[in-house]
């Protein structure tokens, strides 16, 4: 049998992977992405499609920033569309003691130099948000942010990285990684590959595979819960979320709209499959007509959910393998690395070609939840 | 044109509605798709990509080309629906274009009247 | 019945529930309950029947004896259900049912939520998509649509053109005739290979002569009227911009044009299958069918331990082996819950296994007879709509497929299509045969659409207000089968939070 050789080899064909081959194939790296499904068949295909730069944790800043800066020329570079629309995204205040929230918020990025978040009082949110409930007292606004269609997303950088030679392999599910020598060998039931680098973007199953590489991380997985209305009269241009509730929709250009909320159904991961908690999404339902009435008239057409991988402290994993040598990880981004796609593989590519990132990695650490020795 | 050979018209008791704003009388029982046939007003929607008028297909639940907005609610399947007292009955308008963005585009009315079919 | 096994009783689930009343779930409701099973039945139409006895107890028509003999034979059975002490909840969405016994549904405005230790799911045929030039313009609408029109309301369509081919077709042409009301012309598709071709299962035909006369009768009586019957019509494209002007089509090379501004098609029927593919049942490419079916064994057991599937959703059976079929599963699903036994099952399901192992030969021969022409199941003109809701034709697919969209799935998020209201039943099968031909394999390995719930819309409001649902009256075993349908369900009134 052949051995597959490429520079790098990439684990995982959703948006991060994507990305990274890219990336390194526009740097003239060899990369070779091996997908178990098919590439977008997971969380980066049937994800919320939100690309937010709003209320990110401020560990994630600047990655976010440059990521939507990406965002902005996405379509240009890869020659594709994802869909992309910045139609800013406003988080609304229900109360008081949102507003005071957005309030403390508001002077804590100030004071670290960041201004794209800017707050919104009862009439300018109105103005914005002509339908939203009387109640709804204010909110906050970042003009950058917007949506993408997930599954083109991904799709253009896997498609922009085959143009530039970068190989994609479907159906190939990772059984064994060694390290021999200076080279990583990979097997899969059928095809056996070698690389100098490898790279785990392996999203849901990405602990799998962390730990074949040698870094044990305390990542757990969930299924997101989604659905999507048949169309409706245009009425909400932002893509909308809620300071303290349970609420998150956007409204495309078709008409359609995607409910999101962060509730979770049941990951069933062993069989690809996830099951919904409809009393959940019923609480879902609630929520949004409580907060635009016109929501009444909204028909739910689909309901689904992702797999999707969680670190404890809701941040990626991000960077070099701890225990290996010339392996890294982009994985865990807990519902929000959508966004961040553009840039992940910009990282990784410099991890690669370069040793290093510019940007601070530290809180996204493979092994910051080990026990330190007292 | 559509006909009825509803014998027994005059012994079930008729149903006052209204269909695209024209008043019409129709059998108890009868489906909202059978009352819109007869009324001649057979378009029930427009489709929301390249704006044409459409038409029930099926007649059974299936196809979802008769969906139309009754007391206000959109999408509903007028094959699935019998008539009742008082029911408004519209040709759907909502396509890749239809914008509420100013909220006294008639959203009042869409959204006072919403659930009044069920009862 | 003896109860002989253990069973723990749950008082606020029911045993058995069955999805659609026609005469798979009317008949597995009538043998269940007379076990003893505490049955509900949910079911989209007012009144029980399903499409083939629709409205058989409330015909609009002063003669419904035009609608034929099967057809009246229908109120036997609707009888004996409503006698029955399932609870039958009508006029009902059912758009959720899990493999863990889980039911949600839509009833007057809001979602209620049932569990039942078992499902039947007899959700019946529907019409196989006729994906020709212009089939979505207004005027064109199905055969099946016809009856159903025919049947609830007593509407009817002077000067319409039927077009197609399958028992179904010549039937309600025959009932139109027999009402007087003025047919156009009945354009077969039938091809004449397929007269040979059927030879072959002839003795399956013979094994049912009641129904090939009954068919050679329908043709007679068509025949006989001055009706204009075109045979080995191929090539149908429906005329018009805006609305159906007319059909064309070509016999043996000739090019043929009707006017009319009414075409009804139909090409056959399938199973209806969108519960069955969201439950995650495993189907199998049905090669005689040219459809989808859910795995089952001789007693409708489906993949799923707790869930069974009867009558046309199964595959397409007919109404008589329908309710054959709805009656085993029930016994078999009343040995799952410990109502009866294994010999009591065997013994009682014997008649009707032999029955419907008959009804195959004469299935095969109908088949092999109406197999519907491939130009007519894939589409190969660019500008043929393949999906309806979405609006996506043969050109917008073959560009998803050559963007990778090489599954159904793929083309679906490549494209939209199937992403619509109708959640691909007008056009799944065709993107599966499409794609198997684009592919160059078997339509087996090419897969149908990832489906999930809703089955049906539901609007957000129905969805926020969440309501369980639990059985009228605890059943008393040994008493079984008395007590009152009419009863008005128990609602445990529960917010969903």
């Amino acid at each position: 049998m052949t051995t597959h050789k490429s520079e790098v080899l990439v684990i995982g064909g959703g948006i991060q992977g994507s990305s990274t081959a890219y990336h390194l194939a526009k740097r003239g790296v060899s990369v070779r992405v091996l997908e178990k499904d098919t590439v977008s068949r997971h969380a980066s295909g049937v994800n919320a499609g939100g690309v937010r730069l709003l209320g990110r944790n401020l560990a994630e800043v600047e990655l976010s920033k440059t990521a939507m800066e990406r965002w902005q020329q996405l379509d240009d570079e890869l020659d594709a569309d994802t869909g992309f629309r910045a139609r800013s995204l406003i988080n609304i205040a229900a109360d008081e003691t949102d507003m005071e929230t957005l309030r403390s918020r508001e002077q804590q990025m100030h004071e670290l130099g960041y201004f794209h978040e800017v707050m919104l009082d009862q009439h300018e949110l109105r103005e914005r948000l002509p339908h939203v409930a009387q109640h709804c007292i204010g909110g906050v606004v970042s003009e950058q942010d917007g949506y993408a269609i997930p599954f083109h997303s991904t799709q253009a950088f896997r498609i922009a990285a085959e143009r530039i030679g970068a190989i994609f392999c479907e159906g190939e599910q990772v059984q064994s990684i060694r390290k021999v020598g200076d080279s990583w060998l990979v097997a899969t039931e059928t095809q056996k590959y070698q690389a100098e680098h490898l790279v785990n973007c392996a999203g849901a199953w990405a602990d799998l595979i962390s730990v074949m590489i040698g870094d044990n991380v305390p990542m757990s997985y969930s299924a997101p819960m989604l659905m999507i209305t048949a169309r409706m009269p245009h009425f909400a241009t932002p893509v909308v979320g809620a300071v303290s509730r349970p609420l998150s929709f956007k409204q495309f250009e078709n008409g359609t709209v995607l409910i999101g909320g962060g509730a979770k159904g049941f990951a069933d991961r062993a069989n690809n499959t996830t099951r919904l908690d409809y009393s959940l999404l019923a609480s879902g339902a609630h929520h949004a007509i409580e907060f635009f009435p016109i929501m009444k008239t909204a028909c739910i057409n689909r309901m689904w959910s992702g797999l999707e991988a969680y670190m404890p402290d809701n941040l990626p994993v991000i960077g070099k393998s701890i225990r290996a040598d010339k392996a890294y990880h982009a994985f865990a981004f807990s519902a929000h690395g959508f966004q961040l796609g553009p840039v992940i593989g910009e990282v990784l590519a410099d991890l690669i070609t370069e040793g290093e990132s510019r940007f601070d990695l530290e809180p996204f650490r493979v092994n910051r939840y080990e026990r330190k020795v007292l | 044109m559509f006909r009825s050979l509803n014998d027994k018209e005059n012994q079930r008791s008729l149903i006052n509605l209204t269909i695209n704003g024209k008043l019409v009388t129709a059998p108890q029982g009868q489906t909202v798709w059978a009352a819109m046939a007869l009324a001649g007003e057979t378009s029930t929607r427009l489709s929301p990509v390249t704006l044409k008028a459409r038409s029930a297909y099926c007649a059974m639940g299936v196809c979802f080309e008769c969906m139309t907005e009754i007391n206000g609610m959109p999408n509903q399947q007028a094959c699935l629906f019998e008539v009742k007292e008082g029911m408004d009955i519209r040709f759907q308008e909502i396509t890749e274009q239809t914008s509420l963005l100013n909220p006294s585009d008639s959203v009042s009315t869409l959204t006072e009247n919403v659930g009044g079919n069920h009862d | 019945m003896i109860n002989n096994i253990e069973t723990p009783s749950i008082n606020n689930s029911y045993d058995i529930a069955i999805i659609g009343a026609g005469p798979a779930g009317m008949s597995a409701a009538i043998t269940a309950t007379k076990a003893g099973a505490r049955v509900v039945v949910l079911d989209d139409k007012p009144r029980s029947g399903g499409q083939i006895y629709r409205n058989v107890d409330a015909s609009p028509l002063a003669k419904p004896t035009v609608l034929g003999a099967d057809y009246l034979k229908g109120s036997e059975i609707t009888a004996a259900f409503k006698r029955c002490s399932a609870e039958h909840i009508s006029s009902v969405n059912v758009w959720h049912a899990g493999d863990n016994g889980e039911l949600l549904f839509s009833l007057e405005g809001e979602t209620q939520r049932l569990t039942a230790r078992q499902i039947i799911v007899a959700t019946g045929a529907m019409e196989r998509p006729f994906p020709i030039p212009g089939w979505h313009l207004p005027g064109v609408m199905s055969a099946g649509s016809a009856q159903v029109m025919l049947k609830s309301d007593g509407l009817v369509r002077d000067g319409a053109v039927f077009a197609g081919t399958g028992p179904l077709l010549y039937l309600i042409v025959a009932q139109y005739l027999r009402l007087g009301v003025k047919v156009k012309a009945l354009v077969d598709t039938t091809p004449k290979q397929n007269y040979l071709s059927s030879m072959s299962e002839i003795t399956g035909a013979m094994s049912a002569p009641r129904m090939l006369i009954k068919g050679l009768g329908l043709m007679n009586e068509i025949r006989k009227s001055d009706t204009k019957v075109y045979r080995f019509a191929e090539g149908l494209e429906i005329q018009g911009e805006e609305a159906c002007k007319g059909l064309s089509f070509s016999i043996s090379g000739s090019k043929h044009e009707i006017v009319t501004e009414h075409v009804f098609l139909h090409q056959g029927v399938i199973p209806n299958l969108n519960m069955t593919q969201a439950l995650g049942l495993k189907h199998t490419w049905c090669e005689q069918q040219l459809c989808w079916t859910p795995e089952t064994d001789n007693w409708g057991q489906s993949s799923q331990g707790v869930i069974a599937v009867a009558g046309d959703s199964s595959g397409i059976v007919g109404a008589e082996s329908a309710a054959a079929m709805g009656r085993i599963c029930a016994l078999r699903q009343l040995v799952n819950i410990g109502l009866i036994t294994e010999q009591q099952a065997d013994h009682e399901a014997a008649d009707d296994l032999r029955f419907m192992r008959k009804q195959q030969h004469f299935r095969r021969f109908i088949d092999r007879l109406y197999r519907p022409l491939d130009q007519h199941r894939k589409p190969t003109n660019d500008q043929t709509v393949v999906c309806r809701c979405e609006e996506r034709t043969v050109k917008d697919l073959k560009q998803g497929f050559a963007l990778g969209g090489r599954e159904p799935n793929q083309l679906k998020s490549q494209t939209r299509c199937g992403m619509g209201p109708c959640q691909g039943r007008m056009c799944g099968h065709t993107v599966s045969e499409l794609l198997a031909e684009w592919r160059n394999e078997p339509v087996a390995d090419v897969g149908y659409y990832r489906l999930r719930s809703p089955m049906r819309l539901v609007t957000l409001q129905e969805l926020s207000r969440f309501t369980n649902l639990t059985p009228v009256s605890t059943v008393d075993r040994a008493s079984s089968g008395t007590s009152d349908s009419d009863v008005e369900a128990n609602k445990e009134q529960e917010l969903a939070q």
